[in-house]
């Protein structure tokens, strides 16, 4: 397993179909990842600066986002308005813009920092491999790191995800496309160990 | 056809979204479940004695179960048995399993949502984790089946009543604080099925623009730069 420090994956490249829009989370901070028609990926806060509805049951039509609400759409790369439906004659103003977050792709992952603490961190060299499935656990992810070093799965690299108070998701890139099942079943053995340490009986 | 509806029940919904599917016309009699408890009344119980919605009236008999009414529908309509796979032993068993997966969702998440918006009586946290876990199952099960090239919950090129039954509920969910965020792939095919011809919403189901439509939102300069793009490959 690799810590990294400020950046953390919070969607894998395939995650991004043409038109959709994901939802994460990092650290408590609501993400809405989405590819533009061009192969730009975006990384913002799911929040549509209008009425505060969440991006991510809009959609992505060419390069620009679509509110659900009051389909504003929001330019790919700056985040900023480009068209009100209520006034299409007018140039949105310059301050109508969606919160981005930096963005790097690597390893198939999508990466992302949420964290105000002007440390520089850098997003780990990854090897090649085949993205695995995000497994979400109901646990924090000190405790997910810890179960996931003690458990010296190998033939793949695992990242944990901070999502929110008590929850995280483990992600992965496997060796090779043939070990996929097998790691699967090999993270959910141990999701059903963490969880049931705290279940509530 | 008549079907005894009520607006606000994802049950209903999958009769006239399945209908709607089919382009088979239904005449909708509203029962108001609430507040006005009218499937308690003497006049709905003689229909059904079960006292649940819908109830489909085919002309020969009251369909009383959901799941009913939506393998009747296709049986009866969709001459190319896309919608249920009555000739392929392997699709229609797997079919039938989801239904029955269908009905799981209706006891924990269509009761959460019950819970939530009407203040139905239940275990309200225990519901929640029954759908979660089945969430759970959909979503691997969806996401394998992405990577094969299979966009929907039996292997196949086209949808099931399977998929109509389960995106009911999953896509109602957190109206019973039942979040979708762990699911990605639940969440892209709730998209697919969205994007179909004809697709009905209701309350609480938002529309998904179908792909070809959205493409002619681009700009004159984006599609020059995309035909640009696609010349050089």
């Amino acid at each position: 397993m690799i810590a990294s420090i400020g950046w953390h994956p919070v969607a894998a490249s395939s995650d991004l179909p043409t038109g959709h829009v994901y939802q994460t989370q990092l650290e408590g901070q609501a993400l809405a990842v989405w590819r533009s028609a061009e192969g730009e990926v975006n990384v913002w806060e799911d929040r549509c600066p209008h009425r505060g509805v969440r991006f991510s049951i809009g959609v992505a039509v060419g390069n620009e986002l679509q509110c659900q609400y009051h389909a504003w759409r929001f330019a790919s790369g700056s985040g900023a308005c480009t068209h009100i439906p209520a006034h299409p004659t007018q140039k949105p103003a310059a301050v109508i813009r969606a919160t981005i977050f930096p963005v790097i792709e690597r390893g198939g992952l999508v990466w992302t920092r949420v964290a105000e603490d002007h440390s520089e961190g850098t997003v780990p060299l990854v090897r090649d491999g085949v993205v695995m499935r995000a497994l979400p656990v109901n646990r924090p992810a000190a405790t997910v790191e810890a179960a996931l070093l003690a458990a010296e799965l190998t033939g793949a690299t695992f990242f944990v995800q901070p999502l929110a108070e008590g929850q995280s998701v483990i992600r992965g890139i496997a060796r090779d496309e043939a070990s996929l099942r097998t790691l699967d079943s090999a993270l959910e053995r141990l999701r059903r160990q963490l969880e049931a340490d705290h279940a509530v009986i | 056809m008549l079907l005894y509806d009520n607006a606000m029940l994802p049950e209903c919904y999958a009769v006239r979204l399945l209908s709607g599917l089919l382009g088979v016309e239904l005449d909708l009699k509203t029962v108001d479940c609430y507040p006005g408890r009218q499937h308690r009344e003497e006049a709905f119980l003689a229909i059904n004695p079960l006292g649940t919605l819908p109830v489909l009236d085919t002309g020969d008999a009251f369909l009383r179960d959901w799941l009913a009414a939506l393998v009747y529908l296709a049986a009866r309509y969709d001459s190319s048995a896309r919608w249920l796979p009555t000739a392929d032993a392997g699709r229609l068993a797997a079919v039938q399993e989801w239904l029955s997966i269908a009905r799981l969702l209706q006891s924990s998440a269509g009761a959460a949502r019950l819970h939530d918006s009407i203040g139905m009586a239940t275990d309200i946290e225990r519901r929640r984790r029954e759908a979660h876990d089945l969430l759970r199952m959909t979503e691997k099960h969806l996401w394998f089946g992405e990577r094969g090239g299979d966009d929907w919950l039996v292997a196949g090129a086209e949808p099931t009543i399977a998929d109509i039954a389960l995106f009911v509920h999953v896509i109602l969910s957190e109206e019973g604080g039942i979040a979708r965020m762990p699911y990605p792939a639940v969440r892209r095919w709730t998209e697919r099925l969205r994007r179909l011809p004809n697709f009905a919403l209701m309350g609480g189901v938002f529309p998904m623009p179908a792909l070809d439509a959205s493409r002619t939102l681009l700009s004159e300069t984006e599609c020059q730069a995309a035909s640009a793009q696609s010349a050089t490959h």
